[in-house]
């Protein structure tokens, strides 16, 4: 009699707890503070996502909810696309399946690789790398230009060089796995990478920088004029990994999440969602005057 | 006696403050350059990087020739009459076994780096190659004294970085490579070289400054180590008619290019060597992850391993040991291969770009000097070497 009581319990609590957090959901989905004008340019940013998991899953469900609201047509994935195994079957586990509603509605997901990706994942049509470590493209008024830290060699510096130099977009966003600038307690920012790459942001007028690797989501304030956001907790996690410091602006390390961005003329509008849809942070930033050449 | 060795035995009392004088050059050096550099690099960070990347240049493609020259030196002065090299059918088995040696850690290598999810290590291939000529050398005596087996390890060591610097070629991508630039730059520092010879020039400047430069060209700009460039340029010098003995100073009376080049570079290419480890050992520790492991499980285990199967293979094919080798004296032999330290770390540099997986090997480089302690350990407990009970120290080195 006893064991039945306290199992009808449990269940009840359990009721309760996922109805709050259906009803958190709904709340923090409803609540977006993105202006979705008409012809801005929408995206999304994920980070650390391949796990196959059940919470990379409920971060897809929540992009799935926040898309239909928030039409973005792009996601920047940071790298670490994909762990542990990643024969053809893996991939679809940890990637086809998860974003197959927002493949079909024509979403374009554009990565980079992390420290946990095989080479021959750039080859693998559906996260747009075009069989290329780093490459650019141009969306709207923006031009991205993906990069991979796990090796930084010369010819990609060059490359970077004139990339940027013949890059004439008003935005210019740069995306990679290792973060130049973090308060992540297992890793931070990476500062080998950050004298090689910093100098080529400075000197073309980059504005914003994603990241992942540290499995937390970060805003930190502006280092040197630039915008530098960590994602990387769309699937795994690193529960009160993040620390403080003067460079910290934001920082969500609870549970797992993804970032929405929408760029309207001189601004960035962002706000990262977590697997619950809670919105965890908001903002706009403005883009400098001397950058956009 | 025949051996590089036998020189050592004809006058232990004067040559072993020199090895000891070598150890301390060699030992020391590069270590205080990588305690200094990790040390600021996570102190510092900021400030080491920026420092290190003005200087990286400089350090790893230009001074860093310097030291490539010693070692070639002595690789060049081990073939003529008294050298380990000489005659060359002594190399033979040694070669068969460095192939093992080099090849089963090879296999491991890259059986161990997807267990620990950084599939980007494997890129590091080459360093697995790698066996610290010095650093082994110094625990090789520490544990064999005189004994046969110490030549025998620097014939593997020379074998099995011989082999990493073709590694190393076939690591690099070959949209980077220029063949044709290297093939005509190459082929004219050869000959700049070999006419030297030829007219009899004796001093080694001519031979440096023209043909090294030549072929610095041909590596730097053919996508090659251009801190390589004197390996080829070496063996033209006109040396001694006997080799003194591998590391053994060369008399400051010495005549020959060859001797004259070690006296003028001795110095430089240890400030090189400080160098290069204050260049390249500093890594924030934070970038490492499980990967770092990889490299220190595939040596440890597959090096005493590889030895044993290239040695089997070589023995199978009528090629003989020195007597007094045994399997218990190739296991301690094969840790004492694992120490890459220095090569690793020029290997690493090579192959890998500059990032959080080049820092993942590097450290791994580092943590394969342990393998002179593992080499220590297991002398002790199969009791050879200075833990037998004859020391096999007092045996011939001319086995």
């Amino acid at each position: 009699m006893r064991a039945w009581s306290t199992s009808v319990v449990r269940r009840a609590v359990a009721a309760v707890v996922q109805l709050s957090l259906a009803v958190a959901a709904l709340a923090g989905t409803q609540g977006s503070t993105l202006p979705n004008a008409a012809g801005s340019l929408k995206f999304a940013v994920i980070g650390d996502n391949g796990t196959g998991s059940r919470e990379q899953y409920d971060v897809a469900e929540q992009m799935v909810r926040f898309h239909k609201q928030f039409p973005f047509d792009l996601v920047l994935m940071m790298g670490d696309n994909f762990y542990g195994s990643q024969r053809p079957a893996d991939l679809e586990k940890k990637f086809g399946v998860p974003y197959k509603p927002l493949l079909d509605a024509g979403v374009k997901f554009q990565a980079s690789l992390g420290n946990h990706d095989q080479i021959h994942t750039v080859n693998y049509a559906p996260i747009g790398m075009g069989g290329q470590r780093y490459y650019t493209f141009v969306r709207g008024p923006a031009r991205f230009f993906v990069l991979d830290t796990n090796a930084l060699d010369q010819t990609q510096l060059t490359w970077l060089d004139n990339a940027l130099q013949g890059a004439k977009e008003a935005w210019k966003i740069a995306y990679f796995h290792h973060p130049l600038y973090g308060n992540g307690g297992r890793h931070g920012g990476d500062v080998q990478l950050r004298v090689r790459l910093e100098p080529y942001f400075l000197k073309y007028g980059v504005q914003i920088v994603f990241s992942g690797h540290d499995h937390v989501y970060e805003r930190l304030t502006p280092q040197n004029g630039i915008l530098y956001f960590v994602v990387g907790s769309s699937g795994q996690l690193r529960k009160g990994n993040l620390g403080q410091s003067n460079s910290t602006a934001a920082g969500f390390d609870r549970d797992q999440a993804f970032l929405a961005c929408e760029i309207v003329a001189d601004k960035l509008h962002f706000q990262a969602i977590s697997r619950t849809g809670a919105t965890v942070d908001s903002g706009e930033y403005q883009r400098p005057a001397r950058s956009g050449n | 006696m025949s051996s590089a060795e036998a020189g050592s035995l004809d006058r232990p009392s004067r040559r072993m403050p020199r090895i000891w004088r070598f150890a301390t050059e060699y030992l020391l050096l590069l270590p205080i350059g990588a305690a200094i550099a990790l040390a600021w690099a996570n102190v510092e960070p900021e400030s080491y990087f920026r420092t290190t990347l003005a200087i990286e240049f400089w350090v790893n493609e230009v001074a860093m020739v310097l030291f490539f020259g010693l070692i070639m030196k002595e690789v060049a002065e081990a073939t003529v009459p008294g050298g380990v090299l000489h005659p060359w059918r002594r190399a033979l088995l040694p070669l068969v076994a460095s192939v093992g040696l080099t090849l089963v850690p090879l296999v491991a290598f890259s059986l161990v780096v997807p267990l620990f999810d950084e599939p980007r290590v494997v890129e590091g291939w080459p360093v697995v190659f790698a066996t610290d000529l010095a650093v082994g050398y110094v625990f090789a005596r520490l544990i064999f004294g005189r004994h046969a087996i110490i030549p025998f390890f620097l014939l593997l060591a020379i074998c099995t970085n011989a082999l990493g610097v073709i590694a190393l070629a076939m690591a690099a991508p070959a949209t980077d490579m220029h063949l044709l630039v290297f093939s005509v730059l190459m082929a004219a520092a050869l000959a700049v070289v070999l006419i030297l010879r030829q007219s009899r020039v004796s001093t080694f400047w001519p031979y440096v400054l023209a043909g090294g430069t030549l072929s610095w060209c041909a590596l730097h700009f053919g996508g090659f180590e251009a801190a390589l460039a004197l390996i080829p340029i070496i063996p033209f010098l006109p040396h001694a008619q006997r080799d003194p003995g591998f590391f053994v100073d060369a008399s400051p009376d010495a005549q020959d290019a060859l001797s004259r080049f070690e006296l003028w570079a001795r110095h430089p290419a240890q400030a090189a060597l400080f160098l290069f480890g204050f260049v390249n050992a500093g890594f924030q520790l934070s970038a490492l992850f499980w990967g770092t492991m990889s490299l220190p499980i595939a040596i440890f285990v597959a090096k005493p391993i590889g030895l044993m199967i290239g040695t089997g293979v070589a023995q199978a094919a009528r090629l003989h040991l020195p007597r007094t080798v045994g399997w218990r004296e190739l296991i301690v032999l094969g840790f004492i291969a694992t120490i890459g330290f220095t090569v690793a770390l020029f290997f690493a540099t090579a192959a890998v770009a500059p990032g959080p997986t080049l820092s993942e090997i590097k450290m791994g480089a580092l943590v394969s000097i342990g393998g002179g302690l593992l080499a220590v350990l297991a002398a002790a407990l199969l009791r050879t070497g200075r833990f037998g009970r004859q020391h096999p120290g007092r045996e011939s080195a001319a086995e």
